[in-house]
């Protein structure tokens, strides 16, 4: 089991600026504007490239972030992901689009 | 003819002939911004002019004004599509049609004028047998219901044709979910199994809107039998832009649509929509359309709203409101609760009501 | 001309039929009452106003008294704009209130091509400060000092800002102290001029301050901001100027703007641009002396 695929939604859409360390990030779509630390920015730029299992984005994240992957690491990371799909940043992957 | 004269021309001029509006004097400009926004029409002059590239040429205060509401449409129309994105997102597991209605629909099927167009709320219809599970689903997503008095409650749920409206936690809009185009307590029983049969992707998305002609019919029927029609020039507008976009574009579409509303029994709005919006705007609808409808209202009626109409759809002015004008908008009023509910219903209903206005309710708006 | 040179009689005649029409910043007000009460504090406490006879107005508003039927139900006061009332009925004392609030009102909900901080803002060699309103924050109170000090009143209520160029624009109209502050003030500026006092009114008691003709003479002179300092009044605190990290400040910038979710991209540049070209600090003041001294090195 990989958990679910997800892909980042309209990524190019969005504006983001830096302010030493934090982001915000103006999405167009909804004309809201997200405050992003660099976890959740790393998670859309990880979206961005591929839709990516759960799994792998964990990995990726703990790799980025030298951090030791335990189950408390991956509730906050899915909590994180469902709150990005919530606001339409990020979606879920249909498996049999994956192919 | 009362519309062709004072203020009423001076807003009718600007919309139906924008080119005359580079002659408007300081107090013209004045007077047809506060008409205009009352009838929310702001945004459509701002596109207007823009178009045609006034905004430099007219006084900057007046084209400051017009920006201003160009933005705020603009703001309205991203909310209300994303609303229905989201909508769409929270219902996907249902696999349910939901149909987007009026203004969002109007700008999905590619009507030009919906640009500056303002929008108030989100308006979705889906089958009456999922109301209640739509309504579960998005409670369980973030939609709650406002509130509203028991009496108010139980108006929408059993009365009206739709669920109270319902407002995402973190967002602003509302979103008012119908599961029929007109009013139960109207008399006229309308099957909606065939709008959602006859619905159609919006070209180059995911959301589905009405038919061309159902569009116009419910548009019709909206205006002249759901509304009170006071300061509703909006929606009139609104039926008119329809029916010059769908009549250029489809080859029978006055063909199919005398059909669809000789079918649901829909003549009568459909022939005020087309009259009044032939009598104001000059749209080009063939004669033949008119005659080959049924339900037609007598002469004496047509006689009677011909007077009331007009003066009503137009706002009051603002400094010297006409006695007359004000007569109009109250006998409708009367008309568009009469037509809607059986007398029996409608009397407690009004009686509510005008209490509500004497007391307002500590929750209503300030 | 200004609303001081209109003779009264014609000042009273305006007002009663149609309408007193004065420059508000960028934007022109007509207004209409037939109250000789509010008509008596509006011609002492605007004299400065500008008039725009003549001119586009923006804005259409109306104060009504309204007598009730009933004789044991006393007079109130509407307020309207193009015919419509967004507020629920004052008491009778509370027209220049009603009047005040009511302009706010209108400016926050209907202009969009400007952005709209809620946020005091005043200006020093050029330069604009502004103070963003936050709980507790005095804006108003600390704004009277500095502008009874030397700085020019850009408002105690708007920060007006072009998104297209960064300009802020002036809109010096009467300010509202409130409660305490009234005291205060009095105290600290016995040559400030007041209004009278309205005591009861939905934030307590309140008294306008007029402020100085120089505001008015010079309120089509905008300028940019540099410093973004968010005030908060602490009884008995010595003075503090910390820096205030960017994003914080945009955040809160953000969050204090009334229309910046309504300008979209707009906005979010136009905050952007801001926070980037100037310097933000969290300011805990008590004294009045050092808070101006304090400014006065900031901006020299």
């Amino acid at each position: 089991m990989t958990g679910a695929y997800w892909r980042s939604v309209s990524f190019s859409s969005l504006q983001i600026e830096e302010w030493g360390g934090e982001f915000t990030v103006f999405q167009p779509n909804s004309g809201k504007t997200h405050f992003l630390n660099q976890m959740g920015l790393h998670i859309l730029l990880c979206l961005d490239r591929a839709p990516t299992s759960e799994d792998e984005i964990f990995v990726f994240l703990t790799d980025q972030f030298q951090l030791t992957l335990d189950q408390n690491f991956s509730q906050q990371t899915i909590k994180t992901l469902h709150r990005f799909d919530e606001l339409g940043l990020i979606e879920k992957v249909r498996p049999e689009s994956l192919t | 003819m009362v519309y062709t004269q004072g203020h009423y021309k001076l807003l009718l001029d600007a919309l139906t002939n924008p080119d005359c509006l580079i002659d408007y004097s300081i107090a013209d400009w004045e007077l047809l911004l506060r008409l205009a926004r009352k009838v929310k029409l702001l945004g459509r002059l701002a596109t207007e002019l823009n178009k045609r590239d006034f905004l430099k040429k007219i006084p900057v205060r007046a084209a400051n004004i017009l920006r201003s509401s160009l933005i705020q449409a603009k703001r309205m129309q991203q909310l209300t599509h994303w609303e229905l994105n989201r909508i769409t997102w929270a219902l996907q597991s249902m696999d349910i049609p939901v149909i987007a209605l009026k203004g969002v629909a109007y700008s999905l099927v590619g009507l030009p004028e919906s640009a500056g167009r303002t929008y108030v709320d989100l308006d979705i219809m889906v089958p009456k047998d999922v109301l209640v599970s739509v309504e579960l689903e998005l409670n369980q997503r973030g939609w709650v219901c406002q509130k509203l008095s028991a009496y108010d409650e139980h108006y929408y749920r059993v009365w009206s044709h739709e669920i109270p409206p319902l407002t995402h936690v973190e967002r602003e809009i509302e979103v008012d979910v119908h599961h029929t185009i007109t009013q139960p307590s109207s008399g006229i029983k309308v099957n909606s199994g065939l709008f959602f049969e006859a619905a159609v992707l919006a070209e180059g998305t995911s959301y589905k809107i009405l038919s061309s002609v159902d569009m116009v019919l419910h548009c019709a029927v909206n205006l002249f039998q759901n509304n009170e029609l006071a300061g509703d020039l909006r929606d009139l507008l609104d039926c008119h832009d329809l029916l010059v976009f769908f009549s250029e574009k489809e080859a029978c579409f006055w063909e199919n649509l005398i059909e669809r509303a000789n079918q649901f029994s829909l003549g009568r709005p459909l022939f005020y929509a087309l009259h009044f919006s032939v009598l104001m705007f000059k749209t080009p609808v063939p004669d033949i359309v008119a005659s080959n409808l049924n339900n037609k209202p007598s002469t004496i009626v047509l006689w009677v709203m011909s007077k009331l109409v007009p003066v009503a759809l137009f706002p009051l002015h603002p400094d010297n409101p006409s006695k007359r004008d004000r007569v109009a908008r109250t006998l409708l009023y009367l008309r568009s609760h009469w037509i809607r509910m059986p007398l029996y219903l409608l009397l407690p209903h009004l009686i509510y009501k005008s209490y509500l206005a004497v007391f307002p309710r500590k929750n209503s708006q300030s | 001309m200004t609303v001081g040179q209109v003779p009264f009689g014609k000042f009273i005649a305006l007002l009663s039929d149609s309408g007193l029409r004065v420059r508000v910043g960028p934007f022109n007000i007509r207004i209409n009452t037939k109250s000789v009460t509010l008509a008596n504090h509006i011609y002492r406490l605007y004299e400065s106003y500008k008039l725009a006879e003549d001119e586009f107005a923006e804005f259409h508003v109306q104060v009504i008294v309204v007598h009730p039927k009933r004789k044991i139900f006393s007079p109130h006061i509407r307020f309207f704009v193009d015919g419509h009332s967004p507020f629920p009925p004052f008491p009778q004392e509370q027209g220049l209130t009603a009047l005040e609030w009511g302009i706010n009102l209108v400016i926050a909900a209907r202009v969009s091509h400007l952005l709209l901080f809620h946020s005091a803002a005043v200006e020093r060699n050029g330069q604009v400060i502004l103070f963003p309103a936050w709980p507790g924050s005095g804006k108003t109170t600390l704004c009277t000092a500095l502008i009874y000090r030397g700085y020019r009143l850009f408002s105690d209520e708007f920060g007006l800002m072009d998104p297209d160029n960064g300009d802020f624009f002036p809109i010096p109209r009467l300010m509202p102290l409130k409660n305490e502050s009234i005291q205060v003030i009095r105290d600290y500026l016995p040559e400030a001029i007041l209004g009278h006092e309205i005591p009861k009114t939905l934030k307590g008691t309140i008294a306008h301050v007029r402020p100085p003709k120089e505001s008015f003479m010079r309120s089509e002179e905008t300028a940019k901001a540099k410093w973004i300092i968010f005030p908060k009044w602490v009884a008995g605190s010595s003075l503090s100027l910390e820096p205030l990290p960017d994003s914080e400040a945009f955040l809160l910038l953000a969050s204090n703007s009334f229309n910046y979710e309504v300008l979209g991209e707009v906005g979010f540049q136009a905050v952007t641009h801001l926070i980037r070209t100037c310097s933000c600090y969290k300011l805990v003041y008590s004294d009045f002396d050092d808070v101006i001294s304090a400014m006065n090195d900031l901006t020299d």
